[in-house]
């Protein structure tokens, strides 16, 4: 009787499912573990998912984040990848570490199921190609390579990642005070130019203005700043200038980058040289350029830590007028429990470097992350990933997002005329990621980081000089990429 | 009796036989012995020979000796050594002193003792990381305390992490805070031992404060300094959390001890096979050095008994 009714009861629930049209095949639970590092952008992927995620093959899919601090992040993957324990089927990951864990055979190259999928190829059509460059190919192809080629995806070309979270650095400024009367008059009769208040004011701003701006600001305790009396020392500019991980690296690159100089350049390995490229002569005046705003800077500058999150939080603090950092940081700006300036911030695109034609030149240093899939995954959770890749970059998942902290890097989303009023950030982002380029791919990166960082140190707190510190970069980088053959 | 017993109770009563019962007890700390300490360390001897990357899944291939002579003829390693020499006998020099005198102070009675007593002990209760957060934002120039208060006498901000040498002694100053209490209580502990009548008898001859010390006190605080200065010299030896959080090793190098170096080789660079060397060569040194403080030991122990 039992049997009867349970036989019953399947067909029942078949002849139901074929009516409403599902598939009643293959539906299975799915768990998607990912590493993600733990902040605004990845919180609300979770929070977005849980609520509205439905997997158009049916299963039944968790999205399983574990959530990292940001310090111990790339430690903790790496330490979780090279034991093998296979946890996570998905990672947003730095697009530095493809390299190292592309050769390592941990992230999975998506080439074939991009080419093969209709939807996944005009996802990668409609990304920045500055975003496919940095985030999804490797070996590192550049967005010049990318587009001679034409195609998308590129015949040749290996893809890894797609965008979780593409960020630019842009510039924080107090409005309270840049467009404060009595200071925009100081500062013209002072330097025979204007204090940049609106957002076109920041597109005419090389490094030239941002070194007055920041010289004009430093204010000391009991001086007036806007009309009110400064209880404690005040700075006018910071940007990134810490030993730690990438900091100093991502800000001097693009120093030296718009000055026409370059860094050990992985396209064009081996042929590509880095003793005479990287301690040019061109790339010590744009670091000697850079090195020379650090006098205008909070004194936390002098110990080589004035790290994006230290530059935030004096920022947040009101101790210091304007800032370059990444967008992915500005939400706390905005937040009243958090920030003194909440209501007092604008945005504007990062200063550049003024070409003889009169034009800025803003190329920089790319930040934010891409999502990749891991090689151990079955046929299942791969066709599910690929399911949660897209509905992340689908154009109205990507503009919550962007309600909410984050950057699309669709260009058809960001074209959306709502793009820019989303976020006060938006405009600057939009003007900024048209210059990004990215640092090196391959495995050794850590070890160039690190030792680059060391040196870069040394000269921000003024131990060595801005050649030694380059040359000493240049002869460590020449030496180790001979030894794995990537300099012939 | 036993067999009967195995024979009634099946295996639970065998097990849980008297003859048995030892091992059984100790199985399971043997057992995680095994697993987290002693596999690992047998596991990255192996390693130590070969070259290995943990990044890449390459097959390892045999190199011999030549990671420990990549490692001992390596001049960035000699340097972090150098580091670690100087950060050490700071360190520890500024804790015997701090430790001794507030073991002077303590051996006396006065009013609230215990509870000062207590206060003073917390910093070796804290963790490393909490430590190594508070000096980082006690040293912080723009709103740090100790520029702070500095602040009142000068016009300047302070910025002591900006040198070498202020870094260094950044360093120094927040592990001597935390460590200062535990040489005291050692030392505290020999000045409590110390006979009353010998300092009747020496007042009686009229000793000087000095003569006192150095004829009375010092023989029996001295074992226990000893002990203090081995111990604190291989906990210092190792120092990592406090310096990678407050300089992460800079200004440049001129803070990164061979902990931190040796983290860096191993988990960021991924030389593994290169890091298990240098890590064999700093735990050969690290046992040198509890020779010689178990010797301490045994010495102290002689003189008590």
């Amino acid at each position: 009787m039992k049997t009867r009714n349970l036989i019953s009861g399947l067909m029942g629930a078949t002849v139901l499912a074929a009516g409403m049209g599902w598939t009643p095949v293959s539906a299975s639970d799915i768990t998607i573990t990912m590493a993600a590092p733990d902040w605004p952008p990845t919180r609300f992927m979770k929070e977005h998912f849980d609520a509205t995620y439905k997997s158009p093959a049916g299963h039944n899919t968790t999205l399983d984040m574990d959530f990292i601090p940001w310090p111990s992040f790339y430690e903790r993957v790496a330490a979780s990848l090279t034991s093998g324990e296979q946890k996570y089927q998905m990672i947003v990951t730095d697009s530095q570490w493809l390299g190292a864990f592309v050769e390592g055979g941990y992230y999975m190259n998506l080439t074939d199921k991009i080419a093969a999928d209709p939807e996944l190829t005009a996802i990668l059509q409609d990304l920045h190609p500055a975003l496919v460059s940095a985030y999804s190919t490797y070996p590192h192809k550049t967005r010049a390579q990318l587009e001679e080629i034409g195609e998308v995806p590129a015949p040749g070309v290996s893809y890894y990642g797609f965008p979780q979270f593409p960020d630019t650095y842009v510039t924080f400024y107090r409005q309270d005070i840049f467009c404060h009367e009595g200071e925009m008059k100081a500062f013209m009769d002072k330097y025979g130019t204007n204090l940049p208040c609106s957002y076109e004011d920041w597109q005419d701003t090389d490094w030239s203005k941002w070194g007055q701006i920041g010289e004009f600001f430093q204010r000391k305790a009991g001086d007036m700043l806007a009309g009110e009396t400064l209880d404690d020392d005040f700075y006018g500019i910071a940007y990134q200038a810490g030993k730690g991980y990438d900091f100093s690296t991502m800000q001097i690159n693009a120093f030296v980058w718009q000055q026409g100089g370059d860094i050990w350049d992985e396209s064009k390995a081996p042929s590509a040289q880095a003793e005479g490229v990287v301690n040019s002569d061109v790339a010590v005046a744009a670091f000697d350029e850079y090195l020379s705003y650090l006098q205008y800077m909070p004194p936390v500058a002098k110990t080589g830590q004035m790290d994006i999150f230290v530059i935030q939080d004096l920022y947040m603090q009101g101790k210091v007028g304007a800032i370059i950092d990444w967008v992915g940081l500005g939400e706390p700006v905005l937040d009243a429990n958090a920030s003194k300036v909440h209501d007092k911030s604008a945005f504007g695109p990062a200063p550049g470097s003024r070409m003889a034609d009169g034009s800025i030149d803003r190329t920089g240093n790319i930040g934010g992350q891409p999502f990749v899939l891991t090689t151990w995954n079955s046929d299942e959770v791969v066709g599910e990933a690929l399911n949660v890749v897209k509905w992340w970059l689908s154009p109205e998942t990507q503009l919550e997002a962007v309600k909410n902290g984050g950057q699309s890097g669709r260009m058809s989303v960001m074209a959306d005329p709502s793009y820019n009023s989303l976020r006060p950030w938006n405009r600057a982002h939009v003007e900024m990621i048209d210059w990004q380029k990215d640092v090196w791919h391959i495995p050794e990166f850590f070890e160039m980081l690190t030792q680059q960082q060391e040196e870069f140190d040394k000269a921000i707190t003024g131990q060595i000089s801005a050649k030694e510190a380059l040359d000493e970069i240049a002869e460590f980088q020449q030496e180790l990429l001979e030894d794995i053959d990537m300099i012939e | 009796m036993a067999e009967a017993s195995s024979t009634q109770g099946g295996f639970g009563a065998w097990l849980l036989d008297p003859k048995r019962r030892g091992a059984l007890l100790v199985a399971p700390a043997l057992t995680i012995l095994f697993v987290m300490n002693i596999f690992p360390l047998l596991w990255s001897f192996g390693l130590s020979f070969f070259n290995y990357k943990a990044s890449s899944q390459r097959t390892p291939k045999f190199k011999g000796l030549d990671n420990y002579a990549d490692v001992l003829t390596d001049e960035k390693v000699w340097e972090r050594f150098q580091t670690t020499a100087v950060i050490v006998a700071s360190s520890v020099l500024l804790q015997l002193i701090v430790g001794f005198l507030l073991a002077l102070l303590f051996a006396k009675a006065f009013p609230l003792r215990r509870i000062v007593l207590m206060l003073v002990l917390t910093p070796m209760m804290l963790s490393f990381v909490s430590v190594g957060v508070f000096f980082k934002l006690f040293y912080e120039p723009t709103f740090g305390i100790v520029s702070y208060v500095l602040n009142f006498f000068t016009t300047e901000k302070f910025v002591m992490l900006a040198t070498p040498a202020g870094a260094i002694a950044g360093i120094v100053i927040a592990d001597a805070w935390m460590w200062s209490p535990f040489v005291m209580l050692l030392v505290l502990a020999g000045l409590v031992s110390v006979p009353k009548y010998l300092y009747e008898a020496a007042e009686i001859d009229r000793a000087s404060k000095w003569r006192t010390f150095w004829t009375i006190t010092f023989p029996y605080i001295k074992s226990l300094l000893l002990l203090a200065v081995l111990f604190r010299t291989i906990e210092t030896f190792k120092l990592f959390d406090i310096v990678y959080i407050i300089t992460e090793g800079g200004p440049g190098s001129s803070t990164e001890t061979i902990a931190v170096y040796l983290y860096r080789t191993g988990f960021q660079f991924f030389k593994t096979s290169q890091s298990s060397a240098l890590a064999y060569i700093v735990l050969f040194i690290v046992i040198v050095l509890t020779n010689l403080y178990l010797y301490a030991v045994n010495r102290r122990e002689a003189e008590v008994s």
